[in-house]
């Protein structure tokens, strides 16, 4: 019993993770249709921001400073970053108008901010103290990190105000008329460059933010990203490229086959069954569990 | 008088002319060259660096005692960055523009096996000191002749010493084995299992995982399922640190055994407190007592570099010893060239008393290994160092 609950509390949590992330990705695809692949690099700048503000690197013991230090820092640099690769990388391919163009920017960008971090920070991992602990605590038998539940508390937070901020303002309502028609919108009057820009800011903020969340779990390197980014990417496929609560969804049933899978089949399978399961998605539904279908007329 | 004063002017100026050609012949007659040749980024940054600083020390130290054969050794170091292609290509830098009479190096495994075969060809003797799982004796099938030596304990007398330590001396009747995905993990996966069988042992788990893995619980609750009473792992720093924590995690503890990976400070310190009994092979340990010969190389190196702990103790000290090797090699041959040192290396007339230990021949035409079974000790975790196994 606790150990069939110690699977579902580590699927449940490495799938938010996930979900995090997928957010990330469903904010800019919504407004500009493309992939933004410096995601996962985002989240480890997050890391690597957050932990060089709360964390003293020589002796992996806390600066001592609240952790609305390193929060800020992690906010700030993601919105810079944002604007940055939605200027340099996604402005000049949509000027092209090709969809290529800004998918593959992105992901220069992303390697180019791994390549920095490895030059100027450093190539090794290092542990980043939780703020809340980094005991286990103990439910039905099974171990959770504190951290865990902080990560699907802010999980599921993110995900309802984004919801809510995107059905009840009126930047909210531009996001989702960009989304649905972008002439038609453009014509009411809303700026889509404008959009498209803040919803890259928007998404790095939360990827930044997410890199802060997952840290402690995962440690902190200049690679912390790759990994997470891949997957989560597949959760948005999953849950639906435009789904808030699909990336949810999406997430725990990848955290879940992974966990499964690993104990059940074989460890060496661990990530086979999560993406057998993406591609029967991408045939079955190729909009996600939660993506609607959109008709375009031509 | 005319005469004397001519004869005195050429026997000034030839004077002179022989001085002149004593002179511009110094620095290629004074010196030669040692090459080096590893990663100072990346994962195995620490090790190249490490292994470079053990290279130079021993350089140091021979050159302040008259060198080597009356000569001064000079060093000409290239970064591999870790990468295959690079390795291939500094190595034929170094023995083709720079004209190295022997090479240290590298620190991976690939790049290794991507330049041993320029050194075979130039004959020229190259000492691997860091990298386990380059081929060195493989080498002799293609070339007889054959200038790659090992001062490491390679993957075959790691797994012999972590089977050993775990089912004949703690007695361990059920291991698991856990490794990474990677070519070093499963390669170590194999020799663990054939040590294992050859004491009639079967694993009762055999999981892997990816590097960058964090929680290892499904591979652990399979593993306990099974009635584990040890983990044997192969993998590096923070793959095994994530293996201690998802233990603490799932509130299982048994201990873990494993390659020699478990003592670099990736592993130390993100496991914390969760690392503490971890045991894996040593050929050097830092902490503890020392004999005479290993607190001398210890001083030595602390003041030179400035660094406690030594960030790859193992990497600097064999590293050290293989200078000296050579050096007693060359001595031998009466010569740099390398046939001659290679001939006097694979039959050392004097036992060579190096940081790591004793080794009497320790290479012949058949075996450039220098390490034995029996130059290696266990390590153990605690209070978040390594240091010797107590008895």
């Amino acid at each position: 019993m606790a150990d069939f609950v110690q699977l579902l509390v580590s699927g449940v949590s490495q799938g938010m993770i996930y979900a995090l992330l997928a957010v990330a990705y469903n904010i800019t695809f919504s407004t500009s249709r493309t992939i933004n692949f410096a995601i996962g690099n985002l989240l480890m700048m997050g890391g690597v921001v957050g932990f060089s503000l709360y964390i003293d690197m020589k002796t992996g013991q806390p600066l001592g400073r609240s952790f609305i230090i390193p929060f800020m820092g992690v906010l700030v640099v993601g919105s810079i970053l944002g604007a940055f690769i939605n200027k340099f990388a996604v402005e000049p391919s949509r000027r092209m108008k090709s969809e290529y163009g800004s998918a593959l920017a992105t992901l220069a960008v992303g390697i180019v901010l791994r390549n920095l971090v490895e030059r100027r920070w450093s190539t090794d991992d290092y542990k980043f103290l939780s703020p809340v602990g980094d005991s286990p605590i103990r439910i039905f038998g099974a171990g959770v990190y504190p951290q865990e539940v902080l990560i699907i508390a802010a999980s599921i937070f993110i995900v309802v105000a984004l919801e809510t901020f995107k059905s009840k303002t009126v930047l909210g309502r531009s996001i989702q008329a960009i989304s649905e028609d972008r002439v038609t919108a453009s014509l009411m009057g809303i700026n889509p460059g404008f959009i498209v820009g803040f919803s890259f800011i928007l998404s790095a903020m939360i990827a930044g933010v997410a890199g802060l969340l997952v840290a402690p779990i995962t440690l902190v390197s200049a690679t912390m990203g790759t990994v997470i980014g891949i997957k989560a990417y597949a959760v948005s496929i999953i849950g639906g490229l435009e789904s808030g609560y699909g990336t949810i969804v999406g997430g725990i049933i990848l955290g879940l086959c992974e966990v499964f899978t690993a104990r059940f089949i074989s460890s060496g399978y661990k990530d086979t069954t999560g993406f057998v399961f993406l591609i029967l998605i991408i045939l079955l539904r190729p909009n996600g569990i939660f993506g609607r279908k959109v008709v375009r007329k031509v | 008088m005319n005469n004397t004063h001519s004869l005195f002017r050429k026997k000034f100026l030839s004077a002179f002319a022989l001085l002149l050609l004593a002179a511009s012949s110094m620095a290629t007659a004074e010196d030669v060259k040692f090459g080096i040749y590893g990663a100072l980024s990346g994962g195995t940054g620490p090790l190249g660096q490490s292994m470079k600083n053990g290279v130079e020390l021993a350089v140091e130290e021979i050159n302040a005692a008259g060198g080597i054969l009356g000569k001064k050794i000079a060093i000409v170091f290239r970064d591999d960055e870790a990468k295959n292609e690079k390795g291939a290509q500094v190595v034929q830098e170094l023995l083709d523009k720079e004209g190295v009479v022997a090479l240290f190096g590298p620190t991976n495994t690939g790049v290794a096996d991507a330049s041993t075969r320029y050194t075979n060809k130039r004959k020229v003797p190259q000492f691997i000191s860091v990298s386990a799982g380059a081929k060195v004796n493989e080498l002799f099938k293609d070339s007889p002749e054959n200038y790659v030596f090992r001062i490491v304990a390679n993957d075959d007398i790691q797994s012999k010493v972590i089977v050993k330590e775990a089912v004949v001396a703690r007695k361990f009747k059920k291991p698991a084995i856990l490794c990474d995905d990677t070519n070093f993990g499963q390669a170590g996966r194999e020799r663990l299992e054939k040590e294992l069988a050859a004491k009639k042992i079967t694993p009762v788990y055999v999981g892997k995982f990816k590097i960058k893995d964090t929680d290892m619980s499904a591979q652990l609750l399979q593993a306990k399922a099974a009635g584990a009473d040890v983990i044997l792992g192969y993998g590096i720093g923070p793959e095994m640190a994530a293996v201690s924590n998802s233990m603490d995690r799932i509130g299982w503890k048994v201990p873990l055994v494993g390659a020699w990976t478990l003592s670099m400070p990736n592993y130390i310190n993100n496991a914390g407190k969760n690392g503490e009994g971890t045991s894996m092979p040593q050929s050097f340990i830092e902490a503890g007592k020392h004999t005479p010969r290993e607190e001398k190389f210890l001083s030595a190196y602390r003041a030179k570099y400035n660094e406690k702990p030594i960030q790859s103790a193992i990497a600097a000290v064999q590293a050290y010893d293989s200078v000296y090797l050579l050096k007693a090699g060359i001595e031998q041959a009466k010569s740099f060239e390398g046939a001659k040192v290679r001939a006097a290396l694979e039959n050392l007339s004097k036992p060579f008393q190096g940081v790591t230990g004793v080794y009497s021949k320790p290479f012949n035409g058949k075996d450039h290994e220098a390490m034995k079974e029996s130059h290696v000790k266990v390590g153990v975790v605690k209070d978040g160092i390594v240091v010797p196994k107590a008895n």
